[in-house]
């Protein structure tokens, strides 16, 4: 990671390992379902089976693609609690840090699905006033998600400013 | 339909405090008028039951009048033909025009029922809107969350003189639309609710919000017209503007091309949607634009347009998140430019205005100087020419090869500038304090380059401030430098809002305690940064410490005793005499007497130059006469405040505790300001050190606006000193000669500083010799002028006028 998207002075906090197993899991599972639906269909209803065998060669091209990512995306995600703001960084092709001032922050979000209950993991998503700024970060432990919630609204509510 | 009777606690909501409106008038409205005074008994005791509105009755017919107008838009659609064959005949006409009539008097019933129950409470405490026949709303807004209050006339309600209000409330929030109120009601109200947002206490039957407003313009008549665009205008930069020369230039283009081949017919379905939308365009850009003026009322920048829809609309300047000046390649000519601003609820991206919804268009179409008077009123202060702009490096061609020449940003101390555009050019501009967040975003083309864009992220709506293509070093440096400057500006912005909350306060209870006293702020004689002074009688005033005194109550009691102390000594001048203290309401009062004559302060500024010096001259006799009074305790001491009586073994520790709490406070300003400021302390101790001299008692304060002159047998002259406070000390006597000299430089009359520098030579040739001169009179006169310049160091936030003059005294 070079300077660009180091936060000034400090170190990245970085996501649960969990997340790493999660995402390989997704990996795994979601192209093979999805591209398998055609296939299966294509091969069993018109018995067009070098259809059905190309695309799951896609499915597998593309799970190995994302499994290789897999290690440098979790790797690349990174946040930092500093006095006045939140930093966010993540990306592996398209990257990106963001800053958000605790002031101004109106809302603080901790989400978890079912899938990621397994993996004892949350979301902590943060929003502003405007609609592009994109603070999420995904992969936390909850006692974490929560804690971060907490410090985050609190620091919040000690910077409020107006619009 | 059934009429929901059951009161239902649920359906009131939170924080309403009467029932609902149905449960609190059993009898039908025809018996009782909704706003007679009948519907809100005044029962001692009882909790009040607000006076609830509705909007005019008129309302269910031109709601009823505007899906008629709907209906028969989609019909005619549907009678143009579409080359599909199917003809229109009579016998559709038999069926469609009852089938419209249902569906007009239904829609009628609706509105009926959904005026009848909708009722809003708009007054000092509150603004409530409560809809719904069958799930009902109330809804309840702080004022403080008011973004924008807009007026809009469609078509149909300014036949009948009705507009609807539209009150924005911030993000995430739905709008609040009252439909539709008389014109003068809406126009009122708006004026209220414009006036509680930006945190001024006002009243709704405030007469001077009545402001009568023309039908035509709403203009009210205290409005002045910034900037007022022409048809012509309108109209030609319509012309030449990209959106139409597109649209009609696709719309030819198949027209010429379907001529050619003879296929005209088959492709008019195709040409019908093309012509529906290049219609719609003209509606957006020219009928809702029509009439298009830019005014300025008391109470911000007005927005007032429409041809057909009338549309007033408030611009809120300090809720504006960002402006956008753009020019399309054929405005160059013509040096026009288009205005568009962020606006927090006017979720209008990229100009996607109806003709009647609030609009985020600040100039729709204007001339540079337009353009920079405008922006005078938005950005007030800010000069954008003056800001530095840097161009993104050549190797942005790779990436953006389209603009690459045109991107450029800078920043000043107040906002960040972004430009992009070759076909239309865009200066996108962001406040520092409405930063919401930023990014640096970098793609896989861009990290090979070592570029990155900055995004500084606003609020929705036309404005999208991005540096694009930096250099990775430059736009690190930006965007870790934007956020110490957007964090700077929330502070000052944060410090601002405080200062301006803090002057309410300062009125609280002060209609309580003049009314006790059978006075009223007409009656104000005089106020300093203490206390405020009223008149009661010929002989008596009545004095109202300010809210932010720190221990009203001490400092009175201190100064009644020290009256007292003084009531049987004649120094041959008038000085106060507090007859009664006490508290009413919060606030600390003193009732007393009252002096002959006026504030020298107030005479000076009338009076000619030959009459001055005489009565300057014994403003320098009272100066010394002060001096006289007796003292209730020995040696250096502070005789008002929260320690006092506080004595003191010397001088210079006198002196220091004076200056500690004023020098704490102003460290800042003075070692920005003054960058030797450590040197001239020092030398003021070592000054003040060397000063032999028996203490006095000490005003502190003698300035002309607490000096009271009247005529005497040989012309004006100064017959009383009043104001003694936590100034007054038993110290230097010299102190009191400056304050009569120096501070007559802060007097605003022309010749003011003459005046003082010849006093000061008559204050030499008079009191050189005496015992208090200390064989150099001019030295400690120049000694406690650098004394002032500190204890009055900390007036820089309240009086920048007197900071200039601590300045000043502290580089001589």
């Amino acid at each position: 990671m070079d300077d660009l998207f180091a936060p000034p002075a400090y170190a990245w906090q970085r996501l649960s390992p969990a997340y790493r197993s999660l995402r390989r899991l997704t990996t795994a599972l979601v192209a093979p379902i999805l591209f398998s639906i055609p296939a299966l269909v294509l091969g069993l209803v018109f018995e067009l089976w070098w259809v059905s065998l190309s695309l799951w060669a896609v499915a597998a091209l593309i799970v190995g693609l994302r499994w290789s990512l897999i290690e440098r995306t979790w790797r690349s995600w990174g946040y930092v609690e500093r006095e006045d703001d939140l930093y966010i960084t993540h990306g592996v092709v398209f990257r990106s840090l963001v800053a958000v001032p605790y002031g101004r922050m109106q809302l603080v979000e901790v989400a978890s699905g079912p899938l990621e209950r397994a993996f004892g993991l949350a979301t902590v998503s943060l929003k502003t006033a405007s609609p592009e700024t994109n603070a999420t970060i995904p992969g936390l432990p909850p006692e974490e998600a929560a804690r971060l919630r907490d410090r985050l609204t609190e620091l919040g509510e000690a910077h409020a400013s107006g619009l | 339909m059934s009429t929901p009777a059951a009161p239902d606690p649920r359906l009131s909501g939170p924080g309403t405090d009467h029932p609902a409106p149905d449960v609190a008038e059993p009898a039908p409205p025809s018996d009782v008028p909704p706003d007679s005074p009948e519907a809100a008994p005044v029962v001692p005791g009882a909790p009040v039951v607000k006076q609830t509105e509705r909007p005019h009755p008129l309302t269910p017919f031109i709601r009823g009048w505007l899906v008629l107008v709907a209906i028969a838009v989609t019909w005619s659609r549907e009678l143009v033909p579409d080359g599909s064959g199917d003809g229109f005949d009579a016998s559709d006409l038999a069926i469609l025009v009852p089938l419209a009539g249902a569906v007009v008097l239904l829609a009628g019933v609706v509105g009926f029922l959904s005026w009848y129950f909708t009722r809003f409470v708009i007054d000092a405490d509150e603004l409530r809107l409560e809809t719904g026949a069958v799930f009902k709303s109330s809804k309840r807004v702080s004022f403080e969350r008011l973004q924008s209050v807009d007026i809009i006339q469609p078509f149909a309600a300014r036949i009948f003189g009705l507009a609807e209000l539209r009150i924005e409330v911030g993000a995430g929030d739905s709008t609040l639309r009252l439909r539709y109120l008389s014109r003068a009601k809406a126009s009122q109200l708006r004026e209220y609710l414009l006036a509680r947002a930006q945190g001024r206490r006002s009243r709704p039957d405030d007469p001077d919000l009545a402001l009568p407003a023309s039908a035509f313009t709403d203009r009210s008549a205290a409005d002045r017209a910034l900037v007022t665009v022409s048809p012509q205008r309108l109209v030609l930069s319509f012309l030449a503007s990209t959106e139409w020369l597109v649209t009609a230039g696709i719309t030819l283009a198949v027209l010429i091309v379907t001529g050619v081949f003879d296929v005209t017919a088959y492709a008019l379905p195709g040409l019908i949607p093309l012509v529906v939308g290049t219609v719609s365009v003209v509606g957006r850009r020219v009928f809702a634009m029509f009439n298009f003026t830019l005014s300025e009322s008391p109470r911000g920048l007005r927005v007032t347009r429409g041809l057909t829809n009338l549309t007033s609309q408030s611009v809120p300047v300090d809720r504006i998140q960002g402006v956008r000046t753009a020019q399309p390649l054929l405005w160059r000519p013509f040096g026009w430019y288009r205005v568009d601003v962020d606006i927090v609820g006017y979720a209008s991206s990229d100009g996607q205005n109806n003709e009647s919804a609030a609009t985020s268009v600040l100039l729709p179409v204007a001339t540079r100087a337009e353009v920079d008077l405008a922006l005078d009123r938005v950005l007030p202060g800010v000069r954008l020419d003056a800001v530095e702009m840097r161009p993104s490096p050549r190797r942005a061609r790779w990436v953006a090869w389209f603009d690459f020449w045109t991107l450029r940003h800078g920043w000043d101390a107040r906002v960040l500038v972004t430009e992009h555009g070759w076909l239309t050019r865009v200066q996108d501009v962001l406040p520092h304090a409405k930063t919401q967040s930023v990014r640096i975003e970098q793609g896989p083309l861009q990290r090979r380059l070592r570029l990155a864009d900055v995004h500084c992220d606003t609020p929705r709506g036309p404005v999208n401030v991005v540096a694009q293509q930096l250099d990775v070093a430059v736009a690190r440096e930006l965007a870790m430098s934007q956020l110490d400057r957007a964090r700077e500006a929330r502070v000052a912005d944060r410090e601002a809002l405080a200062r301006a909350a803090t002057i309410p306060d300062e009125r609280f209870g002060e209609d309580e305690v003049l009314a006790q006293f059978g006075t009223s702020r007409d009656r104000l004689l005089g106020a300093g940064s203490e206390s405020e002074v009223f008149a009661l009688d010929e002989h008596r005033v009545l004095r109202l410490y300010r809210g932010r005194h720190e221990a009203p109550q001490q400092t009175a009691g201190q100064l009644q005793a020290l009256y007292r102390h003084w009531s049987g000594v004649d120094i041959g001048l008038e000085v106060p005499l507090t007859l009664q203290t006490g508290e009413l309401a919060g606030r600390t009062w003193a009732v007393d007497r009252r002096f002959s004559g006026r504030t020298l302060s107030g005479w000076l500024a009338e009076a000619g130059p030959a009459e001055r010096r005489p009565a300057l001259l014994s403003l320098l006799d009272a100066a010394v006469a002060v001096s006289r009074l007796p003292s209730p305790v020995p040696g250096w001491a502070r005789l008002v405040g929260t320690d006092a009586p506080q004595a003191y073994g010397s001088l210079p520790e006198l002196a220091n505790a004076m200056l500690a709490g004023p020098v704490a406070r102003s460290r800042p300003h003075l070692q920005a300001d003054l960058p030797d400021v450590a040197a001239v302390w020092d030398r003021l101790q070592a000054d003040l050190a060397a000063r032999r001299v028996t203490p006095t008692l000490v005003h502190g304060d003698i300035c002309p606006p607490n000096a009271f002159v009247s005529l005497g047998p040989a012309g004006p002259v100064v017959t009383g000193l009043g104001d003694f406070s936590p100034h007054t000390v038993h110290g230097d006597p010299v102190a009191d000669l400056v304050g009569a000299t120096a501070f007559l430089e802060l007097e605003g009359y022309d010749g003011a500083a003459e005046d003082a520098a010849w006093l000061t030579d008559v204050a030499v040739q008079r009191y050189g010799a005496s015992p208090v001169a200390d064989g150099d009179l001019r030295r400690w006169l120049g000694v406690y002028r650098r004394f002032y310049g500190f204890y009055f160091s900390d007036s820089a936030g309240f009086d920048p006028g007197l900071y200039a003059w601590c300045l000043r005294q502290l580089r001589s």
